[in-house]
């Protein structure tokens, strides 16, 4: 306990509450932002004092015995005597033991490091921690792995302005931290996370070193105890060319170890997956949605598998989706099987707003569901490594929702069948504002919040961002134990969403630089600020170096390894 | 009838009184000496700017005395009056920065002689005996503690300095040849007038306000005349007490030609050269101290360090509240010792 610093002593000119003091800070010394101090308390009749733990959340300096503005002149200028003072606010995370009593004016004050620090934070009693940053000053923070695993809770969620919030560079360093940090105990290297490409190839890489990991950022992971290494186990899924008839993938700058990913029409049929192709399949209003419910049902029932993932569908056979769809618009436009396909006492109308959609989704599917290419099982996700990556950046809106929505579906239903928690399965998905929005229903939203509402016990973590976490489902977010905030909007920052964090910690929000992020987690009644590591694994192809596992040079980057994050 | 051509507004709020007051004193003309620096008769204000030699450091001293209570003494005789004050000084130190290097605070008991010690929970007030028991001579006695507290506050800084280095509060004080006097000198002054002080070699008295009249009509005249940064000729006044005196101006004249006068006083063991390079040094000077109407209420002759070093002082005696109440505590408590 003598090992740590006094700093300055509780102030009495404002007056200090259980949860909120204020620190006059020392000459000589001082305090920053998100410092961890610890003041003591003796109380009448107890022979230890009670220790009062808080972190710094405000800090304000000003002129004692000026009077007015102009006074600072004056002062400068050695006319008017005027004494610099300094004081902290502290917001208090933590009483030991816990006894809520206001700190007394006066009482030293006292920078909590090493034993102390860990108390304050809530790091002694967490059993199973992993370190998720690095704090202000250097130390690391960690988080609860239980409030993470499903154990006690689950699910992360981030908030971010895109581009320079870093969303999806910290949701894969907490993946990393997962992995290779070991907490997960021997599940660890069972343990599978499927990622979702949204945007450019930033996500392309992961199992090649960075080339611009300089040697003060691989500090930094040592100071966290992490490997500096890229994912070990990766495999890259890609959508096909579109019109290219082997459906070889799709790549931007990424071109080996690729393999492009469809569905057979014959999955289409049997696993149902015509409403995914329609975003408001599930609102009631929509006439045609009856429809769509119908067909699908009958393709089920109707559609005979062919080899090579074609189908025939009442007596037409079908090998591509522009066959299916014409298949589908006959029988709903033929009067004799529209009762049985469409349903009864159907109107024209409706069934035109139908077909009209069917045809409209030609285009953005018709790439992704198909039965012309040999060995399709070869073109299944299958998530065989640790980390899968699917890529769906360069898709339409409306594919990306197909494949979100089919391969989340999928990844649900098969650890629903399994019924065990463990391995687990991390899901990151970044935009959660397109696929689980506020308003309205879609056969995506309701697939994540089953995920955010029963996949705490069936072992499937979401880990979902989003520029505006107030433009996403309630529950999806109010079902997450760790909050995170990269840079917000002011806007943003001030809505209700937001309310996890304190004053101090949303207009700080509204200037944090890339690679700093604000976490919440359920123990602690503060959130931390922190900073994570430059990625040790690539995000352009100019990073990338060779694979994992070796100890590979690091290059030197220099100067800001987040520069030209902007431009994501 | 009589026409009056203008009005002005007297630049002091009107509970500090008038710096010039309507009906000045009058001293007998042999008491001042007007010819010392300049013969009556060519007297005419000097400016200082000439002189570009201006101390690096100017040294403020002040106190400030506040009364806590009157407090009834009986006993077998009469009851005896008495009063519990505190008081403190001060000094601040100008330099690139203005500091408060000093500042000492006391409590004192004034009364007759018996008057006890009185031991409150804010701290002891001191017995402070005094001859006579009517409040003018309590006060007086209040007024003579606070100006040795001064003179202690200001001659304490000065002697610890002195031990460190060589003592330079006062004006030349280090005039031993390796440095220009003026240039690496420091001005000291007291604020209020030198009488019944000890001496501080160097100290200067600063009269913010003028109520007795040192000299005839003709020089007098000057004094209206001076622009800011000039000074009148040194005079020696020299009623029961002896000391060398001269007018400056600190801001342009507003209203009547005495406004922003002040008046220094200088020892009269100090050699006339020196003082006239003091009397010029504070015309350069204290200009730049004097404050502005709408942050003083005795602008411009209050001057800024004077009046934040009060404001300072006025904060360490402490709470009045909290002080009274003590006081009556205490008194409840007290029981005669011995």
């Amino acid at each position: 306990m003598s090992e740590s610093i006094p700093v300055g002593r509780v102030i009495g000119t404002d007056p200090a509450t259980p949860l909120e003091f204020w620190v006059a800070v020392a000459d000589g010394a001082f305090l920053q932002l998100d410092d961890v101090v610890v003041v003591e308390r003796l109380l009448p009749g107890a022979a230890d004092p009670i220790r009062i733990y808080g972190m710094v959340a405000d800090l304000r300096v000003r002129h004692e015995g000026a009077r007015f503005d102009s006074d600072v002149f004056l002062i400068e200028e050695g006319v008017l005597p005027a004494q610099v003072t300094e004081a902290a606010k502290v917001l208090a995370t933590r009483f030991e033991p816990e006894v809520f009593v206001p700190p007394v004016p006066g009482q030293l004050v006292r920078k909590a490091v090493g034993k102390e620090r860990e108390e304050a934070l809530f790091f002694d009693g967490m059993e199973r921690r992993m370190p998720v940053g690095l704090s202000r000053d250097g130390e690391v923070v960690h988080a609860n792995v239980e409030f993470l695993d499903g154990t006690r809770g689950a699910h992360v969620n981030i908030s971010g302005v895109s581009g320079v919030a870093t969303k999806t560079s910290y949701a894969v360093f907490l993946l990393h931290s997962l992995f290779t940090s070991g907490q997960l105990g021997d599940g660890a290297h069972n343990t599978k996370a499927l990622i979702f490409n949204v945007k450019g190839d930033d996500l392309l890489f992961l199992d090649k070193r960075n080339r611009h990991l300089d040697g003060e950022q691989a500090a930094r992971y040592a100071a966290l105890d992490l490997p500096a290494q890229p994912f070990g186990s990766v495999e890259l899924w890609a959508p096909p060319r579109p019109g290219d008839p082997s459906a070889a993938p799709r790549t931007g700058s990424r071109s080996e170890g690729v393999t492009s990913f469809f569905w057979t029409l014959s999955d289409f049929c049997q696993d149902e997956l015509l409403p995914f192709l329609f975003a408001d399949a599930e609102d009631e209003r929509q006439q045609y949605t009856i429809v769509v419910h119908n067909v699908t049902a009958r393709l089920r029932r109707d559609a005979r598998p062919l080899d090579d993932g074609g189908v025939r569908v009442a007596g037409t056979t079908c090998r591509t989706f522009g066959d299916l769809i014409e298949a589908i618009r006959e029988r709903v436009e033929d009067p004799a099987d529209q009762p049985d396909w469409a349903g009864r006492s159907i109107g024209g109308g409706t069934i035109n707003a139908f077909v009209r959609r069917l045809y409209a989704a030609r285009r953005d599917a018709e790439h992704l569901v198909r039965g012309d290419v040999p060995n399709p099982d070869k073109h299944r996700i299958g998530m065989q490594e640790q980390l899968t990556v699917v890529d769906i950046a360069k898709l339409s809106r409306r594919a990306q929702r197909f494949v979100v929505g089919v391969v989340l579906r999928k990844t649900f239903q098969d650890k629903e069948e399994t019924g065990a928690r463990e391995p687990l399965l991390f899901v990151v998905l970044d935009e959660l504002n397109k696929y689980a929005p506020r308003d309205g229903r879609s056969p995506i939203k309701e697939i994540l919040l089953d995920m955010a509402e029963r996949g705490r016990s069936l072992g499937v973590i979401l880990i979902g961002a989003q520029q505006t976490a107030s433009e996403v489902e309630r529950r999806v977010i109010a079902n997450s134990s760790l909050r995170v905030a990269g840079r917000l909007d002011s806007a943003e920052a001030g809505r209700p969403e937001y309310a996890f964090l304190p004053t101090a910690h949303r207009q700080r929000a509204t200037i944090l630089k890339p690679g700093t992020m604000i976490l919440s987690q359920p123990e602690l009644p503060v959130p931390l600020v922190l900073e994570f590591p430059f990625p040790a694994w690539a995000t352009r192809p100019d990073e990338a170096g060779d694979a994992g596992g070796g100890e590979g040079e690091t290059g030197s980057g220099g100067g800001d390894p987040f520069e030209g994050l902007g431009s994501w | 009838m009589k026409r009056f051509e203008s009005l002005a507004v007297e630049g002091w709020s009107p509970e500090f009184g008038s710096p010039v007051e309507a009906k000045r004193e009058e001293i007998p003309g042999e008491q001042v000496d007007p010819g010392v620096e300049l013969p009556e008769s060519e007297w005419r204000p000097l400016p200082a700017g000439e002189r570009r030699e201006i101390p690096g450091r100017v040294y403020f001293v002040d106190g400030v005395r506040r009364i806590e209570a009157r407090v009834w003494m009986s006993g077998e005789d009469e009851p005896r009056l008495g009063i519990c004050a505190s008081y403190a000084a001060g000094m601040v130190r100008c330099g690139s920065r203005a500091e408060i290097v000093a500042a000492e605070v006391r409590r004192g008991f004034f009364g007759q002689a018996g008057v006890p010690d009185l031991v409150t929970r804010v701290g002891t007030f001191a017995a402070c005996p005094v001859a006579e028991d009517d409040i003018e001579q309590l006060v007086n006695g209040l007024q003579e503690r606070m100006g040795q507290l001064e003179v202690e506050v200001a001659g304490g800084w000065g002697a610890r300095r002195s031990r460190r280095r060589s003592a330079r509060v006062g004006l030349g004080s280090d005039s031993n040849g390796t440095n220009p006097p003026l240039h690496s000198g420091a001005l000291m002054l007291m604020d209020g007038p030198l009488r019944g002080r000890q001496r501080i070699p160097g100290a200067i008295g600063y009269v913010k306000s003028h109520r007795v009249q040192y000299l005839g009509a003709a020089p007098r005249a000057v004094v209206g005349q001076l622009a800011p940064r000039e000074r009148t000729p040194v005079f020696l006044i020299q009623t029961k007490w002896t000391r060398y005196s001269w007018y400056l101006r600190l801001t342009e004249a507003q209203g009547h030609p005495w406004a922003g006068i002040v008046r220094c006083e200088a020892w009269p063991e100090t050699e006339l050269e020196q003082v006239r390079k003091i009397a010029d040094a504070t015309a350069v000077v204290l200009p730049r101290f004097a404050s502005e109407p709408h942050k003083d209420d005795r602008a411009p002759q209050n001057l800024y360090p004077i009046a934040g070093l009060e404001r300072q002082l006025h904060h360490r005696l402490g709470d009045r509240g909290v002080v009274f109440r003590a006081l009556h505590q205490a008194a409840a408590e007290y029981r005669p010792t011995g």
